[in-house]
């Protein structure tokens, strides 16, 4: 769904980024530069966490006087709650900052919209697979540093089981909290077994850690823009079939996700369609 | 005035550099032309010398992503850009756009340093704002920090910015190449060039603020 111009507005995606890892930061540019060819906004910028231009600059980038922040991440937690808001001294929903009126949107992983990105991923590296005979794992990183992390993926796995999708089981799985996607088999009654990463980068996590953790690699590997052969699904592992999926974030459809999350933030909050 | 318009002005004036690139004007029916500033006089020829030709600033961040050594560019002002291309650009928007993606933000920051608006923290006030792993760097000793300066700023260490923080208000940083540097690669007048700014220590900066507060701490 598109949203109504907004020719006096900035947009600011706010990333992690890697210090490690240049494929961690792609899918921001690649979700601002096909926002910024649909000339909603009078400009288009990223930001990160670990990489250039820091939170702590890119205000010093943007000419308009009304920026729309959306934190391209994939759920609430530890960035959204506190790294975001703390390095762009945001004290709210909108906040006057340098001169400007930041509203902060919420991130894109926790829109409704992302279930049927899941399902779409799911068909799309599976075609053959049968929904009845076949495991959806949502697989995520998992911390002990906010709970509110995991809750995302948890949600899709609620929404998934009740949207009639018809898969015989449907769980989340984590590398560093229960349940271990490193037991991804036993989590799996049926023999097809497809394993979406919710994550926005095919960075370290999804591309170099949980294909160790599935089995699919006996050591972690070079990063996916260093590889010379790429990876082919099926793996036949552990008596499954099984089918590993790039991350959620990398389709071209999470720009219209950001953009949902800018008109869900003017419908909650009102209209801001003009400079403030 | 916008940033555009800013660095029409800053050009107008002379600028002709930022970091390792050059700036040069009206080439082959562009408006701008940037290259690598070791690369000038072959891009001033009419064939470009053999440079790969690149129009537009899309592949900026392509461009500023690998060094030529093959490694990874994390932080911008890193003193090895690669060199062997050349980038068309059709208006000052445009080049705005391209001096975004090779060193984000540099030409905002200059301009509002220029306006007396540039917000700088000094060390001890960005640890002091650290949470989550980062928390345990606000530890460092003072000689600890200082030493940091030496053994990751500067050009020694491949970094290009010009450091205007200090430890705290009444600390300044120790003198030393990193703490004198003037945030202009090359030989020419600084008038002739947007220097590169840091206003506040970067992440990594503070990563090896936690890792020697570590070690001071015996952990």
């Amino acid at each position: 769904m598109s949203i109504a111009p907004k020719p006096q507005s900035a947009l600011l995606i706010v990333g992690h980024g890697s210090t490690e890892n240049p494929d961690s930061s792609a899918p921001y540019f690649e979700h601002a530069a096909e926002i910024r060819r649909r000339e909603l906004f009078a400009e288009v910028h990223t930001c990160f966490w670990k990489e250039e231009p820091s939170m702590r600059e890119a205000l010093y980038m943007i000419d308009s006087g009304e920026v729309y922040v959306v934190p391209d991440f994939i759920s609430e937690g530890y960035f959204t709650q506190e790294v975001i808001p703390r390095e762009l001294d945001l004290t709210g929903r909108s906040s006057n900052v340098r001169g400007k009126t930041l509203h902060y949107c919420q991130p894109v992983g926790v829109h409704p919209s992302m279930t049927g990105l899941l399902l779409q991923r799911a068909r799309e590296i599976a075609p053959d697979a049968n929904p009845a005979e076949t495991t959806l794992i949502i697989t995520g990183h998992g911390t002990g540093l906010n709970q509110n992390s995991t809750k995302a993926i948890r949600d899709q796995v609620g929404l998934i089981t009740a949207s009639g999708a018809g898969f015989a089981h449907v769980t989340d799985a984590y590398m560093e909290e229960q349940p271990f996607i490193a037991e991804w088999d036993k989590l799996s009654p049926t023999e097809n077994v497809i394993v979406v990463p919710f994550f926005i980068a095919d960075g370290l996590h999804s591309y170099q850690d949980i294909p160790v953790l599935l089995g699919i690699e006996p050591e972690v590997g070079p990063a996916a823009s260093e590889r010379e052969v790429f990876r082919h699904n099926p793996h036949h592992l552990r008596g499954k079939t099984l089918y590993y999926s790039s991350a959620i974030g990398t389709g071209r459809h999470m720009a219209d996700v950001i953009l949902d999350q800018v008109r869900d933030f003017d419908l909650a909050h009102g209209e801001h369609t003009t400079s403030l | 005035m916008t940033l555009s318009a800013r660095l029409q002005s800053l050009i107008d004036a002379g600028v002709h550099r930022i970091g390792e690139l050059e700036i040069r004007l009206e080439t082959a029916g562009h408006s701008f032309l940037l290259c690598h500033h070791l690369d000038a006089e072959a891009a001033g020829r009419e064939d470009f010398g053999g440079l790969e030709i690149h129009h537009g600033p899309d592949d900026a961040r392509d461009l500023s992503t690998w060094s030529e050594d093959g490694g990874y560019r994390f932080a911008k002002a890193q003193t090895n850009l690669r060199r062997g291309w050349v980038m068309l650009l059709a208006d000052i928007d445009q080049l705005r756009l391209a001096l975004d993606g090779f060193y984000p933000a540099a030409v905002g920051v200059f301009a509002a340093m220029l306006d007396g608006t540039l917000d700088i923290q000094n060390l001890r006030e960005k640890l002091e704002r650290q949470t989550g792993m980062y928390r345990f760097a606000r530890t460092i000793s003072d000689e600890g920090a200082q030493r940091l300066v030496r053994e990751v700023c500067g050009p020694a260490h491949q970094c290009a910015r010009r450091i205007l923080w200090r430890l705290n208000d009444n600390t300044p940083l120790d003198d030393s190449e990193a703490s004198r540097y003037n945030g202009v690669p090359g030989e020419i007048p600084e008038n002739e060039a947007i220097p590169l700014l840091c206003r506040e220590a970067c992440n990594h900066m503070v990563a090896e603020c936690r890792r020697v507060a570590k070690e001071e701490a015996g952990k």
